[in-house]
């Protein structure tokens, strides 16, 4: 699928459907991070890399209600199982970290715009936090899988953050970095993309993770030339483009400069984005 | 056992007493892939303006225990793309009942507006958005002068004498009867009641409002009560129908409306969290076809 920030005037209606499904296993990967898997619903269609479902938050038992849902990236989907990585930032993500195995999450998807596929081109993915999971995603679909052609770079602050027991990141074609060098590069995971681009460049950078760390890939891709490909994450309210509530600026023409991160994104031409006024959550 | 449910605005037959609120639904295809729109009455699609807007700064969405707060700010194609490219994308279905929102800052715009769709097809009336709180200045001051709001609604219907004209108002004014009666004397069919009511929140971090405007539109379950007061208000201010509109999550709460004396009803928030809502609302209520006859606006105007 080509990504490109859509004309918001010529819509196409996302092919997403609206399911339940049963919790499989809600597994803690580290501190603050943990591993949903939720069995496939039959007619669920199959998702690309950098799509997102969108979930309902269950009630929690002191009452409190979710009156929007949650996006979250595919990090891997198979004929039995779609997983998501959840990181706890409030209320709503606490929530789900409590479903256990045998609940039922209601959600639709697959929705956005994805990764494209560059046939036979090099790419250099960066991740940061739970932007690990449309990278990882992607590498288990691309031709040849991880490796030379797709070399996935993760960066966390410390070791503990890597999950390294939960998902197979220790191999060929993958490079980490921990802030505090406990683990891996020491610094940040675009400075080690540097330093890659050095040994090796590549013909385009996909990016996921915090807004600063796909800002600075966005800076070395303009710096060395290469397409870069974000995916951004928002607060949503339809994620369908209906609502117009997760926009953000760019540079494209139109009859507003913004786009919606939902169905325009989530992954856009970096080159396109106004990263100075991305919000910095 | 489908019962008849339809219902009469004006000059127009609905199918039934059941529609998606404008500014949730955008122009109504983004949701076909979840909601089957032909079952419902219709979609009112989001406020268009003679020009496009740009809409607010983000943020724009924020959620709070009982409902959230918008600051969109009417982002929207403006009228020419609007019928260039979404009304004849809306007619590639045509069973689906089409309220067209608009808004515009002066009553120039809106007799250019009211031209403009006069000389199309493929839609059942205007819902005009004398209340939107997330722009400056003019919609909500018209929405709340009455005189304006009568005069407004005038021209445009005498534009559109074949059409249905709903007047959509704001819970934030005192007297919310005085508006319904002026659209009513302007010759509306409709009064949509209610818009979002004015909210602000702050983030204790940075000390500063949640949105960079300040104050916004807050909607949900917490306004349920609000919309229900407000719709028995104009029922008992008017004899046109009026569309209840605020907070609905359950079949229950649209029932409410109907008691309050709505003839019709508006899902909005709740379609985030829950698409399916209006249509299994549409199924209670063709089981349940009492409901929607319960409204006995001769006893709610006497209490």
């Amino acid at each position: 699928m080509e990504t490109k920030a859509s004309d918001p005037c010529v819509f196409t209606p996302s092919n997403a459907g609206e399911f339940s499904a049963a919790v499989l296993a809600n597994t803690q990967l580290s501190r603050r991070y943990y591993l949903l898997r939720l069995a496939r619903p039959a007619g669920f269609v199959e998702p690309l890399a950098g799509q997102f479902v969108h979930v309902s938050v269950p009630s929690v038992d002191s009452g409190e209600r979710f009156f929007l849902r949650r996006p979250f990236s595919i990090h891997d989907c198979t004929r039995e199982f779609i997983d998501l990585v959840i990181v706890e930032v409030g209320a709503g993500t606490q929530a789900l970290h409590r479903v256990q195995t045998g609940d039922r999450l209601d959600f639709y998807g697959p929705l956005g715009h994805a990764y494209p596929t560059l046939p036979g081109k090099r790419i250099l993915a960066i991740g940061g936090g739970v932007g690990l999971a449309p990278l990882y995603f992607y590498g288990f679909r691309a031709p040849g899988g991880i490796g030379e052609n797709y070399r996935l770079l993760y960066g966390a602050r410390t070791k503990d953050d890597l999950f390294l027991d939960h998902v197979p990141l220790e191999r060929s074609g993958v490079a980490l970095s921990t802030d505090d060098g406990s683990y891996g590069f020491r610094g940040n995971v675009v400075q080690l993309a540097e330093r890659e681009l050095e040994r090796e460049s590549a013909d385009a950078i996909f990016s996921c993770g915090p807004t600063v760390m796909m800002r600075a890939a966005q800076k070395l891709a303009e710096k060395r030339g290469i397409p870069h490909y974000a995916s951004l994450e928002n607060r949503m309210g339809c994620a369908l483009g209906a609502c117009r509530a997760c926009v953000v600026p760019t540079n494209l023409g139109g009859p507003s400069p913004y786009r919606t991160v939902c169905h325009d994104g989530p992954v856009f031409d970096a080159s396109v984005l106004v990263w100075d006024e991305l919000p910095v959550p | 056992m489908k019962n008849d449910i339809g219902i009469q605005i004006g000059p127009i037959r609905h199918k039934n007493p059941v529609f998606i609120a404008s500014g949730i639904c955008g122009y109504a295809e983004e949701y076909s892939p979840l909601v089957n729109l032909s079952r419902l009455g219709g979609v009112v699609t989001k406020t268009i303006t003679m020009l496009p807007r740009k809409g607010n700064l983000p943020p724009r969405i924020h959620e709070l225990p009982h409902g959230m707060l918008n600051s969109i700010g009417l982002e929207n194609v403006g009228l020419d793309r609007y019928i260039a490219e979404k009304l004849p994308q809306l007619n590639l279905h045509p069973d689906i009942g089409v309220m067209v929102s608009v808004a515009a800052e002066t009553e120039d715009e809106f007799i250019r507006l009211a031209e403009a769709f006069a000389a199309q097809d493929g839609f059942d009336g205007l819902e005009l958005n004398l209340s939107c709180p997330n722009v400056a200045g003019e919609a909500l001051d018209q929405g709340r002068n009455p005189q304006l709001v009568e005069r407004i609604t005038r021209i445009v219907k005498e534009r559109l004498p074949k059409k249905s004209l709903w007047i959509k108002v704001t819970p934030n004014i005192t007297d919310v009867g005085s508006v319904a009666r002026a659209a009513e004397e302007g010759g509306a069919d409709a009064i949509a009641a209610i818009n979002t009511v004015i909210g602000i929140d702050f983030d204790l971090a940075t000390g500063k409002t949640v949105f960079a405007r300040g104050s916004a539109g807050y909607s949900g379950p917490a306004i349920l009560p609000i919309a229900l007061q407000k719709v028995w208000e104009c029922a008992k201010a008017v004899s046109i129908p009026i569309v209840g509109i605020g907070g609905i999550t359950t079949i229950d709460d649209a029932r409410k409306f109907f008691l309050a004396g709505a003839t019709a009803i508006q899902v909005g928030t709740a379609l985030y969290a829950d698409p399916g809502l209006p249509e299994r609302i549409v199924d209670a209520l063709e089981k349940n076809p009492e409901w929607v006859s319960a409204r006995a606006l001769p006893s709610v105007r006497a209490q």
